[in-house]
């Protein structure tokens, strides 16, 4: 899941400050997850910024929308019949869905109204913590089911740093030691073994080498 | 008490388990003041959302008070908790725009004490004439 976190009000009232007409859109996969740009989020952050004019004497008309997926054609196609009548779009998809609304949309302001952090887990009611880099080149196999690159405070790939204490990370005792995890874990399943095989090293270029990536399939083009 | 000429306008959501009489004595009250007040019966109180309150607001009410039984007597265990968080919540956004967060407040009945809902509306409007 891809969480993000809502702007500071003041930062999203600067976007929107030359423009009256405003539609303001959310999107109900992973940002209505993590409670950040779902249709409650969007009526809530309407509601606000609704109330904030009209305290500041300012006319806005908001005009409240959630596609099931602002990062699909399908689901952005919704906005053609009224995105024409609105000055400027609010979004409240993550980084990528916010684009994809602008590829749409070129001569429409498409603004984002959240911050998109990272990949992760809901880890309890109004928890979500990061668990994946999306490097290309998933090693979890190797690695009990814990990526080190991501969930050891120093992304160690080779192994800990020694610095844990009681089984909790140095640089943040609230999280667990990555390392301490993936022996724990490899001992439990008895595949130790894993960690004694010499891997070669990690192919970075599929998370970063050559400029934004993509993935295409043939048998699922039209 | 005269709340009629006030002109405030006020939401009241509470927790309907606070009193098995509450729909007939909260239209005595709401036929009493008329539009300037309005109540939002809740199943329990930790059925609210941060998003009625704002709606509430946005509404025209002026203040919202929500209404829950005391810590530790929920009867889903811990709905009040949840409401106090959501409150909590609810104000810091309504901050955020500048307004004050005592536009939201959180009334906690107390233990033992069994008065109806507007017996305790009645208390809250005497609290605010005082």
């Amino acid at each position: 899941m891809i969480t993000a976190e809502r702007k500071p009000i003041k930062e999203i009232k600067e976007m929107l400050a030359p423009y009256k007409k405003i539609l303001v859109v959310g999107c109900g996969s992973c940002v209505a997850e993590c409670a950040a740009g779902g249709e409650k989020e969007v009526g809530l952050l309407s509601s606000a910024l609704r109330m904030d004019a009209k305290a500041s004497g300012k006319e806005i008309e908001i005009k409240e929308m959630t596609l099931d997926r602002q990062c699909v054609y399908e689901f952005i196609d919704q906005l053609t019949e009224v995105i024409d009548q609105y000055d400027i779009v609010l979004s409240l998809a993550c980084g990528a869905g916010v684009q994809a609304v602008a590829e749409v949309f070129p001569k429409v302001h498409i603004v984002p109204a959240l911050n998109t952090t990272f990949l992760g887990e809901t880890k309890e009611a109004g928890l979500w913590v990061e668990n994946c880099r999306g490097c290309g080149d998933c090693k979890l196999g190797v690695f009990a089911a814990v990526c080190p690159v991501t969930r050891c405070a120093k992304g160690l790939f080779n192994g800990p740093c020694g610095g844990s204490k009681t089984d909790r990370c140095e640089v943040d005792p609230d999280v667990p030691c990555a390392w301490q995890l993936i022996v724990s874990r490899l001992e439990d399943i008895g595949r130790l073994d894993l960690l004694r095989k010499v891997h070669p090293p990690a192919d970075w270029s599929k998370q970063q080498g050559k400029g934004p990536r993509k993935i295409k399939r043939e048998d699922q083009r039209t | 008490m005269d709340q009629k000429g006030l002109g405030i306008t006020r939401a009241i959501l509470f927790c309907r388990q606070l009193d098995p009489n509450q729909d007939a004595n909260r239209r005595a009250i709401e036929r009493e003041m008329g539009a300037r007040i309005r109540f939002f019966p809740l199943p329990c109180s930790g059925r609210v959302d941060p998003l009625y309150l704002m709606r509430a607001l946005e509404s025209g009410a002026d203040k919202v008070y929500l209404i829950t039984c005391p810590e530790g007597a929920c009867r889903y265990r811990e709905g009040n908790l949840r409401a106090k968080k959501r409150i909590a919540y609810a104000k810091s956004l309504i901050e955020e725009i500048g307004l004050e967060p005592e536009r939201f407040e959180l009334i906690l009945t107390s233990a033992g004490n069994h008065k109806t809902i507007d017996e305790i509306t009645r208390d809250i409007l005497a609290r605010e004439e005082s």
